[in-house]
């Protein structure tokens, strides 16, 4: 070492510093320099470095596979990252603070119908380029990109907008930390579409797109906002005669082809701003307004009514129907929606019970006739539960021998405070409640089970509603009655009124056919008060005929219910088939029957309906003066 | 105030008076000689003798890994006060912190110095102990004793016992002592940001889903052997992904084989994310140079000029910078200059208040500057 290494420079480098001090350490005491421990410090900087070098070299390797390796996961990312962008369902387009497009996805550029939108272009110019915006006018095209520029900078500020091609597009937008904004674009067309239509189905009716109940009282509100002082207004309430029997002989497509027809007849009666409803069924209503006097609203009716009885075809079928009309009359400004549409329909009600074809107006007493109803309604449930119904039963006499062929069981309702109730005040209110079947059950079970303690020769007769063959299991009630009574099937006697003739004929005379085969009599009541059709005996194996008390009341004063009697007689006669005339009251009505050849009689004459307790002393009262006359 | 260092390897060397307080680094292993010992308090008797181990001692603007450095200091309006603890295991380091306290805590106290066994302690908690006992108006500021690469046998010298675990605190206490301090690290993040995947308090089990311990040793090559101490040429910044600009440095303290696990110098919350660290030579001796500005720039508010200057850096640094670790002392000694008493050390832990916040903390992987003057 020679002493001029001592004199180097260390400035230039730290390295040469570090030399320097090497130097200084290796120097003797005497001024020389130790080359072996230079030597050996030297040599171990250089085994420094070369460590520092292999552990950057190193690090710096490994870093660059770690970054490469990340590098290629974030591409993978990206690649997976613009596929979900591109198949999202909204449009998205990502601008930054300067507001430039820094990126969109595929349904941004679908939507705005762009082939590109380089990064870097403004908002406007954007949407300058999009054909869908720029189909419109100048002006719409303007006012469309003026919309979402000036979106607000609320987070998840949202606009609508409808476009010139029909779409109707949602623009949401959200502000980024680093001062740029996120766009969300969403195509609504056919969700509003459906929204639309979903309101105009929830305010209409689906088959005859007439406006429904809820539109309908819109209607009549809006009419209220917008009424001039003493305007009045009528409701309409209408009913379609016999279209349940078109529905169930000519099928349900026939049915509805007919309400549309009948729809597209009210529509052409009213005026434009009148509203036909329909509530249901078979039901519509008509909105009247600014009705000038009833006499309008009457000729109204008399067309309605008028006009749909004229004949309709529907799919080659010549269908004939009528219509009851109800009216409810009111000065708008006044008028309460529910109450009139009630009171409507009340007048239909009275229409319908008026016989139908009618138009009736509301009047106070219908509404205190259907509050009488409905306590009638609540009293009749609450019988049914409280066993209030008893049967009465009342003689039928042959007329030949005098003696006690049966008895016809007649309902009483007990009622605590009213006392007792006849049939004619009740039962229909219980076929109209759906009642009919419970009562009708409790007076079947009874009146055979009465009826079993009897002389086997005695039978009994037991009326049934047309309703109750609705169900279709009347054969296994009757079944039933006479399973848990042991009543001899002979002995009892069914009574149907011609009208159960009349309703679904076919089901009906199943049902009665299955009853006979159980041994059952089956008798043809109140004959010759309703339609009197020959085809009716024609069609079922009536055993007896029942006279109506109409006819044998007028017995000895008119001769046209003798001409009918005589008629009645003398084809059951001819037929086979017994009969029987009710409602006698004197002897010259027995007389006259007993001339015609009539087979049995009942009435006051013999006895009115009497308790189970007197029917056995009256049995034997009979035999005993019929033994005494023979 | 007089301050002198001396080199304690030439018994001709002396005080120019008898010095009220001691510091002695040296080789764990001249701790360890009773007759060392005994002849420093043999020399010292009427000062408070306190010192620790290291494998790499300052003396002035130069290391040496043998020498045996002694610093006196003579106060003129300061009293001193020496508490010693001892340190039976990590989970005693916060209460052994308030035990010191306790001894040293009075209302005139100015600022501690403290040196610990540099193995088995949790110098966080130690700081967090002491800090809890005297509050933050007073200086503290110190290091854990250090054994080199070998990271096997630490000690602490105070009242002629050498203590292997073991706290030393002196007090300054008085209105005229002056403390100034300044630390940096310059360590320089690389490679991707990582996860911590699995963790439990201070030990790591996985990195982004990868065991860490093999993170490390791709990392470290052949030199993977010497872990836990060539784990400190790559210590870990860390930081919670809510709070990404509040960042610390964590340095690998232990390493389980078995478990795959490394264990580092204070808590690695799990999600928080991590990026490697290493030394770039000339940024680290920049470090250096920062603290010792930060310090002198303090001190140059006090009116006088300061008198002793106590360097501690990691001994991550010295691993890695080998022979130029030198350069980082040659830096600090030309900020604070030639006519200060210069000395210190290399540990495993270093002391010193927060740059900004001016709270003490347990560093990791810096040098810090103490300076210590005295005013009329």
């Amino acid at each position: 070492m020679t002493p001029s290494m001592a004199t180097i420079d260390p400035r230039p480098s730290p390295l040469h510093q570090t030399l320097a001090r090497q130097v200084q350490r290796a120097r003797l005491p005497d001024g020389g320099v130790d080359v072996d421990r230079l030597l050996a410090l030297v040599s171990e900087t250089y085994a420094e470095t070369d460590v520092d070098r292999r552990r950057t070299d190193r690090a710096n390797r490994l870093m660059a596979e770690e970054l490469e390796e990340a590098l290629s996961k974030s591409a993978l990312q990206n690649v997976r990252f613009k596929a979900a962008l591109d198949n999202m369902n909204q449009g998205l387009a990502l601008f930054d603070p300067a507001g430039r497009l820094v990126l969109t996805n595929q349904r941004f550029l679908d939507i705005y119908r762009l082939s590109e939108a380089p990064a870097g272009l403004t908002l406007d110019q954007t949407l300058e380029r999009s054909p869908c915006l720029s189909i419109g006018t100048p002006t719409a095209q303007r006012r469309l990109i003026r919309e979402y520029h000036d979106i607000a900078s609320d987070p998840g500020a949202k606009i609508e907008q409808r476009w010139p091609d029909g779409r109707t597009i949602t623009i949401e937008r959200n502000q980024l930390v680093d001062g740029g904004f996120l766009d969300t674009v969403a195509d609504v067309t056919e969700a509003r579409n459906a929204s639309a239509q979903i309101a105009h189905l929830a305010r209409h009716d689906a088959l005859t797109d007439l406006p429904n109940r809820t539109l309908l009282h819109e209607r009549l509100a809006e009419m209220m906002r917008n009424a001039r002082r003493g305007d009045r207004c009528a409701m309409l309430c209408l009913d379609l005669d016999r279209f349940k029997l078109v529905n169930d002989t000519l099928g349900h497509p026939v049915g509805d082809a007919l309400l549309v027809a009948v729809a597209d007849r009210l529509v052409a009666l009213v005026r434009p701003h009148d509203v036909v409803a329909r509530l249901g069924g078979d039901e519509f209503s008509i909105l009247v307004q600014h009705v000038t006097s009833d006499r309008v609203v009457k000729q109204l009716c008399r067309r309605i009514i008028e006009t749909l009885t004229q004949p309709f075809e529907i799919a080659g079928h010549h269908i004939q129907i009528g219509a009851s009309v109800g009216v409810a009359m009111g000065t708008v400004e006044a008028l309460d929606p529910d109450t009139m549409l009630r009171d409507a329909d009340l007048a239909l009600y009275r229409a319908k019970r008026d016989g139908r074809g009618n138009y009736r107006f509301y009047t106070p007493d219908m509404h205190v006739f259907a509050t009488r109803r409905r306590e009638l309604e609540i009293e009749l449930r609450r019988a049914l539960n409280s066993n209030e119904f008893e049967v009465h039963y009342q003689p039928q006499i042959n007329i030949e021998t005098q003696t006690v062929v049966g008895f016809e069981a007649l309902a009483r309702w007990y009622h605590p405070e009213r006392g007792v109730i006849t049939p004619g005040e009740f039962i229909s209110v219980c076929e109209e409640i759906g009642l009919i079947g419970a009562v009708g059950e409790v007076i079947l079970m009874r009146s055979c089970h009465d009826a079993a303690c009897w002389p086997e020769n005695v039978k009994i007769a037991v009326n049934l509603s047309a309703v109750q063959f609705k169900s279709g299991t009347l054969p296994a009630l009757v079944a039933r009655a006479l399973r848990v009574s042991g009543l001899d099937p002979r002995r009892l006697e069914l009574e149907i009124t011609e009208s159960v003739m009349l309703e679904d004929t076919a089901s009906v005379i199943t049902q009665l056919k299955e009853i006979k085969r159980l041994g059952v009599l089956i008798s043809l009541d109140d004959f010759g008060t309703g339609y009197s059709s020959l085809s009716h005996i024609r069609n079922f194996p009536f055993d007896r005929v029942k006279i109506d008390q109409s006819f044998v009341r007028e017995l000895g004063t008119n001769s046209d219910s003798l001409a009918i009697v005589r008629a009645v007689t003398g084809l059951c006669s001819s037929l086979g088939i017994m009969s029987i005339a009710e409602g006698v009251e004197t002897l010259d009505q027995l007389n006259i029957l007993a001339a015609e050849k009539c087979d049995s009689a009942q009435g006051y004459y013999y006895s009115r309906p009497v308790p189970l307790a007197e029917t056995g002393p009256f049995v034997s009262r009979m035999a005993a003066l019929h033994s005494v006359a023979a | 105030m007089w301050s002198k260092r001396i080199n304690g390897g030439n018994p001709t060397e002396t005080f120019p008076a008898s010095p009220d307080l001691v510091i002695v680094f040296a080789p764990t292993g001249r701790f360890a000689d009773t007759g060392f010992r005994d002849d420093l308090v043999h020399r010292y008797h009427d000062a408070f003798l306190i010192g620790c181990s290291s494998g790499t001692m300052v003396e002035d603007n130069r290391l040496d890994d043998d020498a045996v450095v002694i610093l006196g200091m003579g106060f003129a309006k300061t009293r001193l006060k020496l508490a010693v603890q001892p340190l039976p295991s990590p989970d005693c380091s916060f209460a052994t912190g308030v035990a010191l306290a306790q001894e040293l805590a009075d209302e005139t106290l100015s600022g501690i110095f403290v040196l610990s066994s540099g193995l088995n302690v949790n110098g966080s908690a130690l700081v967090a102990g002491l800090r809890s006992g005297v509050g933050d108006g007073v200086a503290l500021s110190g290091g854990l004793a250090g054994d080199g690469p070998r990271f096997a046998d630490t000690r602490v010298l105070a009242r002629g016992e050498c203590l292997s675990n073991g706290v030393a605190a002196v007090g300054f206490y008085g209105e005229h002592v002056r403390f100034a301090h300044g630390s940096a690290g310059e360590w320089q993040p690389f490679g991707p940001v990582r996860t911590i995947s699995d963790a439990n308090e201070s030990e790591v089990g996985g990195l982004d889903h990868e065991p860490a311990l093999a993170l490390y040793e791709r990392y470290l090559g052949e030199e993977a052997e010497n872990l836990p101490a060539s784990g400190l040429l790559y210590p870990l910044e860390i930081w919670d992904p809510v709070r990404p600009d509040d960042r610390v440095v964590r340095t690998l303290l232990a390493i389980d084989r078995d478990k795959g696990t490394l264990t580092f110098a204070g808590d690695m919350p799990q999600g928080w994310k991590a990026r490697l660290m290493r030394g770039i030579f000339d940024d680290l001796v920049g470090g250096a140079s920062t603290a010792a500005q930060h310090a002198a720039d303090h001190a140059g508010t006090w009116g006088v000029a300061p008198s002793a200057c106590l360097a501690i850096s990691c001994v991550g640094r010295r691993l890695l910078m080998g022979q130029r670790t030198e350069e980082e002392i040659m830096a600090v000694s030309a900020v604070v200059g030639s006519d200060i008493a210069l000395a210190g050390f290399y540990s495993y832990g270093e002391i010193a208040p927060q740059n900004v916040t001016g709270v003490p903390c347990l560093h990791n992987q810096t040098m810090t500057i103490t300076l210590i003057g005295e005013c009329e």
